[in-house]
């Protein structure tokens, strides 16, 4: 489903360069539930970017779904992360000025949908985190938790194979943490493939495989 | 910002309705010939015996000259002077505001001001009943309607009445910048002493050794007279420029204006995409494509121009409505729609340089710094 090849990521200044990533070769499989884990700093999320195609890596390959990527258009890949991925960010991104529901319908903006079919599909969607109540709520009228219901709804409302998480855990609480890893599993057994950064060591282990980062290599 | 682009539509509305004004009135005709001819001001100053007489033997002198093609004596109100002289004339209870020029039965031919209908007045009509006059189409189409104005009675006051003799077309005394207003040409005799300006047509090649020697001679026929003369092609240029300054003033205060809106548009924009630099990575992120990002801020400060525009209307609307100035409504609607097209070029100006930086962060860079 997603496979990297000898990727390597540097960041250069005009003095400085970084190398963020050295040679990651990752292969993750249809329905797997990942997990990536590293000290700060590591070059976790910046591996997740580059799946998640949002940066491109400075040597290497990545194929999506069998397709290398390195040569699709700002078109072609904008509609790739619109079909085949949702994101799930740790501060959840939601704009504060859209309502939930609005929230939960920006992906489908990207697409030809109508306004009936956004609708319903963000109902469906925000029924499936159990927020279907909180439809009309804006997001500071809500908890961290139900924040992160809201940024997983807005991932999941398009119907993507491939879901990436970048320690979607990290600003909740213990048990917060535990309700949202049980929607990501519930998710992963309903067949979406699931790649998730995390520091949780416990929250790791619940997933199937775990790939491990250490100054921007991978170490396991 | 909506009240920055209300006031800028307000005040190039006022403008373009000045430009869209003058320039229709720049492409119509003035209606008779200027260049080869000269006004000569007759003054009498301390001067009070048998003026009429004297203007009379001016002009015969004038006419004498081989330089001179055609003389007439006229009004003080000559082609493009400041002065104007109005009075209202009524036929069957409708009442025109009219120019007024009281001149002899040669100014035909001296302004090249050809008749589309009758004839000029002649010396033997000034024994008729009723003071013959000769109008234009514009008096003819405001007095009377569909009917033809040919041999129709109209009255001045209780105690005078006029005759139309002829219709000319058009007759913009003020220059290419007038409008096409009611004019009316009186006939005056022979003794008149009040209409003391004479407008000569020379023949081409008259230089201002001609202008010398008649200056000189008329000097000696006239002692103690003031005698000036200007030359139609200088006056117009004159004219011309009181009408562009005023213009050109409009349009410096108007263009700061724009410019101001122009700067405060790009600053509240360029703020405004680093305030949301999170929200276009999360677009990004979701499948906006780097169109679709630009798109979107030009869409909202469209929205924004829009509102603003529509509150504008709603003042700019009541100029063509309530016929304010007595301005043609067409004048009020080209200038409204050249307001609307030129504030939307100068929002999507503005925004599509901060717009098009927006799209162009990396979505990666963009959420890393919310």
């Amino acid at each position: 489903m997603i496979k990297l090849q000898n990727v390597e990521k540097v960041y250069r200044t005009s003095s400085i360069e970084t190398l963020a990533l050295n040679n990651i070769n990752l292969n993750v499989k249809k329905g797997e539930f990942v997990s990536i884990m590293g000290p700060s700093g590591c070059g976790k999320s910046t591996l997740l970017n580059i799946i998640g195609l949002l940066d491109a890596p400075s040597k290497g390959q990545i194929e999506i779904d069998g397709s290398p990527v390195e040569r699709f258009t700002d078109k072609h890949l904008a509609e790739l992360r619109n079909r085949k991925l949702g994101f799930i960010f740790q501060s959840f991104h939601l704009i504060n000025d859209l309502s939930v529901i609005d929230n939960v319908e920006i992906p489908l903006l990207y697409r030809n949908s109508s306004g009936r079919e956004r609708r319903e599909l963000a109902q469906e969607a925000l029924e499936k985190v159990g927020l279907s109540n909180r439809m009309k709520h804006f997001p500071k009228q809500l908890s961290g938790g139900q924040k992160q219901r809201v940024a997983i709804a807005r991932a999941i409302v398009g119907k993507p194979e491939i879901i990436l998480a970048d320690e979607p855990t990290g600003n909740l609480d213990s048990a917060m943490g535990n309700e949202i890893l049980s929607i990501l599993q519930k998710l992963n057994e309903d067949g979406t493939t699931i790649v998730m950064v995390t520091h949780d060591e416990a929250m790791a282990k619940k997933t199937h495989r775990l790939v491990r980062l250490f100054d921007g290599t991978q170490v396991q | 910002m909506i009240i920055e682009i209300w006031a800028a539509f307000m005040v190039l509305f006022g403008v373009l309705t000045l430009i869209v004004y003058n320039v229709r009135n720049y492409l119509q005709p003035i209606g008779f010939e200027y260049k080869q001819v000269w006004n000569l001001d007759l003054a009498s100053n301390q001067d009070t015996t048998e003026i009429g007489s004297k203007l009379e033997m001016a002009l015969q002198r004038i006419k004498s000259y081989k330089e001179v093609e055609s003389a007439s004596r006229m009004s003080n109100n000559t082609p493009f002077s400041a002065s104007t002289m109005g009075n209202s004339v009524t036929y069957k209870k409708v009442s025109v505001g009219a120019d007024f020029y009281n001149t002899d039965t040669e100014l035909s031919k001296t302004l090249d001001l050809p008749l589309i209908k009758g004839r000029w007045y002649k010396e033997g009509d000034m024994v008729a009943k009723f003071i013959p006059i000769v109008i234009n189409k514009q008096m003819e189409d405001k007095l009377f309607l569909e009917e033809s104005a040919l041999g129709k009675v109209i009255k001045w006051d209780d105690k005078k009445s006029f005759k139309v003799v002829g219709v000319v077309d058009k007759f913009k005394a003020k220059g290419e910048f007038m409008s096409d207003k009611p004019a009316l040409f009186q006939m005056i005799d022979k003794d008149d002493k009040w209409n003391s300006n004479v407008l000569i047509k020379t023949r081409p090649g008259t230089d201002a050794n001609f202008e010398a020697r008649l200056a000189k001679d008329l000097a000696v026929m006239l002692p103690g007279w003031g005698i000036e003369v200007t030359y139609l092609t200088e006056s117009r240029k004159n004219r011309e420029n009181l009408t562009l300054v005023p213009v050109l003033i409009f349009l410096i205060v108007s263009g700061f204006l724009l410019t101001n809106v122009a700067l405060g548009l790009f600053g509240v924009l360029n703020l405004n995409i680093a305030r949301r630099k999170g929200e276009i990575g999360l677009r990004r992120a979701m499948g906006a494509t780097e169109g679709k990002v630009t798109g979107q801020f030009l869409g909202e400060i469209w929205v924004l121009a829009t509102f603003a525009m529509l509150i504008g209307l709603i003042f700019a609307v009541q100029f063509p409505l309530m016929n304010v100035f007595d301005l043609d409504s067409k004048i009020y609607i080209t200038a409204i729609l050249a307001t609307i097209a030129v504030i939307y070029i100068i929002v999507t100006l503005c925004a599509w340089f901060p717009s098009r930086q927006a799209s162009l962060i990396h979505p990666a860079v963009a959420l890393h710094e919310e």
